[in-house]
């Protein structure tokens, strides 16, 4: 009885050994995995700053300003003036369409030989 | 024998195996005891050892303050105007490096700036860092990585980057090489929140929240380009510009030159052609006699008291004498004038004649209630307080209704000029963004809207007959009005008739007001020989090029319909 005891706690003791230092070991490969990331990280948000910057730089107009200037026989950009904006409200009506089916009644009836004038005076 | 007699005690006597199991048994009780303390102790440290909390930070403060990051700075449309960028500081330890020589040598290779004396002293001894060069770029740590030598290594540190470079450079001010600020908004963003961050340790490695300030990128280049222009084109020796949104008080751009580069701090002390000192913020922290653009202010000022009216008119056919001094007109009209024409003509009498109908004592009254006795409360630390006598002669006030015998900054005329067209409501100039609904609170009326009116219509008068003429031509369509003032300046002790400071105070678009400007050449020659020296040839022509161009982008539209020119004039005048 105290034998068997005996046996099984040697066993709970000799797994329990390996456990601990399993999980110790597993413990510290993902302690330096996580401080391998962010270093990572660390460094690549510092590369990621610095082509910010470089993106901000290159979209500066001080910076597009002479580019521009530079190739202007290319480009042929120049600075809006004032004549060339325009409001909606400047914009015209559009005008009223001829009425067509008039018209056409009209030439027809020329055609014909009807005198439409002649027609008035008939009228009155 | 008698050993077992009958009654006699039993005397019982353990055997050698069983009085050594007892002995054996108290031993192992002791043992059990102490190791059962043994383990109680461990177990108590290991408890002590899991709660305590372990200090994540670097040694020391100094790494702290180092690598301290800066909030970026963002203009009003969400440009960058600085920001932090990652970069390598090389430091040696002495105590590792083997050969002094050699590795100078090779250091000397990739940097060849350094002096060679104080690179081996320095890396000569035992200490364990010292700093070699701090903010280089990645490019050059790689090659000292390829040399090889030891005891050599980086830190990274936060660099402070304006990629703006130039054009918003008095505005930004600058950073010291431990990213504290010195000069600009920098340094007052330090004195606000920053500062106590990076104390407490918590801005390092933190995304801060960017900074939104009020400028438009596009405004100031434009106006940062149209003024190097003035400096070449005019031979001025110095230009200054700013512009105020007239509903919030936002300073939308601002300029000043000569200037210096923000991610070069130490071209803040460069000598402009052997004159030190030239490369100050002419807006906030430049005082001068302000000259004829005064006039909108005592004109402004005489017409809300009620005691002038715009029908009134003015004896300008001789100058006045005060005393040994008489005050008379450049290229005046000698004539009665109205006050319309008061303000068309530039009349030094007419103003003066104004401002006595007014009373000296309303006048020095107004100019206190404008803020003119003391600093414009604003963001920059370098302000200056302007100089407007308190004992108030007659001959005092007189000049001083023109502009001349007081000296305040171009900030205060602004801020001024954007209450008289905004009915009357005068803001303290902000550089963070502020909504109207912000800023209404914090107005101070000095003005009636009725009185505002009338300014905008005096404004609109000299744009379109006045000294404005040439602003108006080229910032046609805008219904930009203004007013010029050339300022004789002061050389020692004496007005000099050569030397001019020449400003153009303006607003657009006058029929519903949004912005107004302000834009100084100081010293400016003839472009050529047509053209004169005059404020409205070179301070007003710029201003005109500044709007023309900036005006669209802050979405003012032309309208040159003429209608909009016959709504300006109020009805008395009608």
């Amino acid at each position: 009885m105290i034998r068997m005891l005996n046996i099984i706690l040697f066993c709970t003791t000799l797994a329990a050994l390996v456990g601990v230092y399993g999980l110790k070991y597993d413990v510290e490969d993902i302690a330096s995995e996580k401080t391998a990331l962010e270093r990572k990280i660390d460094r690549q948000t510092g590369e990621l700053s610095l082509l910010k910057a470089d993106w901000s730089y290159l979209n500066q107009p001080a910076h597009v300003g002479p580019i521009v200037a530079r190739h202007q026989e290319a480009l042929a950009l120049l600075p809006t003036s004032q004549e060339q904006f325009g409001r909606m409200d400047n914009l015209p009506m559009r005008p009223a369409a001829p009425d067509t089916a008039a018209l056409d009644a009209l030439l027809n009836s020329l055609d014909a030989g009807i005198d439409p004038i002649e027609q008035l005076i008939e009228a009155n | 024998m008698a050993i077992l007699s009958v009654g006699a005690e039993t005397i019982s006597l353990d055997g050698g195996r069983k009085s050594r199991g007892n002995l054996t048994k108290a031993r192992i009780r002791w043992v059990i005891a102490i190791l059962a303390i043994v383990f109680a102790v461990v177990m108590g440290r290991l408890i002590q050892l899991g709660s305590v909390v372990t200090d994540s930070t670097i040694e020391g403060r100094e790494r702290d303050v180092i690598t301290a990051t800066r909030p970026a700075i963002l203009d009003r449309n969400g440009l960058e105007l600085a920001v932090d960028i990652r970069v390598p500081s090389m430091f040696a330890e002495p105590r590792r490096i083997i050969d002094v020589d050699e590795a100078t040598e090779a250091i000397l290779t990739v940097l060849p700036t350094l002096n060679r004396d104080w690179l081996r002293k320095r890396l000569t001894g035992e200490k364990g860092f010292v700093w070699i060069k701090r903010e280089m770029t990645p490019a050059q740590r790689d090659r000292i990585f390829a040399l090889g030598i030891p005891g050599l290594d980086f830190v990274t540190e936060s660099k402070r980057f304006y990629p703006s470079g130039k054009e918003a450079s008095h505005i930004m001010g600058a950073v010291n090489i431990d990213n504290q600020g010195i000069a600009g908004i920098e340094k007052h963003m330090d004195n606000e929140d920053v500062a106590l961050l990076q104390s407490l340790g918590l801005a390092r490695g933190n995304e801060l929240a960017p900074v939104d300030l009020s400028i438009d990128l596009r405004v100031q280049h434009i106006m940062y380009e149209q003024l190097l222009d003035s400096m070449t084109r005019y031979q001025a020796v110095a230009s200054a510009a700013a512009m105020v949104d007239i509903r919030t008080g936002e300073i939308i751009s601002m300029v000043s030159l000569p200037d210096f580069d923000p991610n070069n701090p130490s071209s803040a002390f460069e000598p402009v052609n052997g004159k030190k000192d030239q490369r100050f913020n002419r807006i906030t922290s430049g005082i001068f006699e302000l000259g004829s653009t005064f006039k909108t202010i005592t004109i402004a000022g005489a017409l809300d008291s009620g005691l002038v009216k715009m029908t009134d008119t003015f004896d300008a056919r001789f100058g006045i004498r005060f005393g040994r001094f008489t005050i008379d007109d450049f290229h005046g009209k000698h004539r009665v004038l109205s006050l319309p024409e008061v303000y068309k003509y530039s009349s030094n009498i007419g103003t003066i004649r104004i401002m006595q109908q007014w009373g000296k004592d309303n006048f020095r009254d107004f100019l206190t209630k404008l803020g003119m006795d003391k600093r414009m409360p604003f963001e920059l630390p370098e302000m200056r307080d302007p100089v407007v006598p308190t004992k108030w002669p007659e001959i005092v006030a007189a000049t001083a209704s023109f502009g001349h015998g007081l000296s305040v900054s171009p900030l205060h005329q602004l801020m001024a000029y954007a209450a008289f067209v905004n009915d009357g409501c005068l803001l303290p100039p902000t550089l963070y963004k502020r909504s109207e609904a912000q800023s209404k609170p914090l107005c101070t009326t000095i003005i009636s809207p009725k009185t505002s009116a009338q300014i905008r219509y005096l404004m609109r008068l000299n744009a379109l007959e006045g000294s404005g003429t040439r602003m108006n031509k080229a910032a046609a369509g805008y219904r930009a009005g203004g007013k010029t003032g050339t300022a004789e300046k002061v050389v020692n002790g004496a007005y000099s008739s050569g030397l001019n400071l020449n400003v153009f105070t303006s607003a657009f678009p006058l029929d519903n007001p949004r912005y107004a400007l302000i834009v100084l050449v100081d010293e400016p020659k003839r472009e050529n020989e047509q053209s004169g020296v005059t404020a409205g040839w070179n301070a007003g022509e710029v201003t005109g090029r500044i709007i023309a161009r900036a005006a669209p982008l802050l979405g003012v539209g032309p309208d040159f319909s003429e209608m909009v020119d016959a709504s300006i004039v109020p009805v008395e005048l009608r």
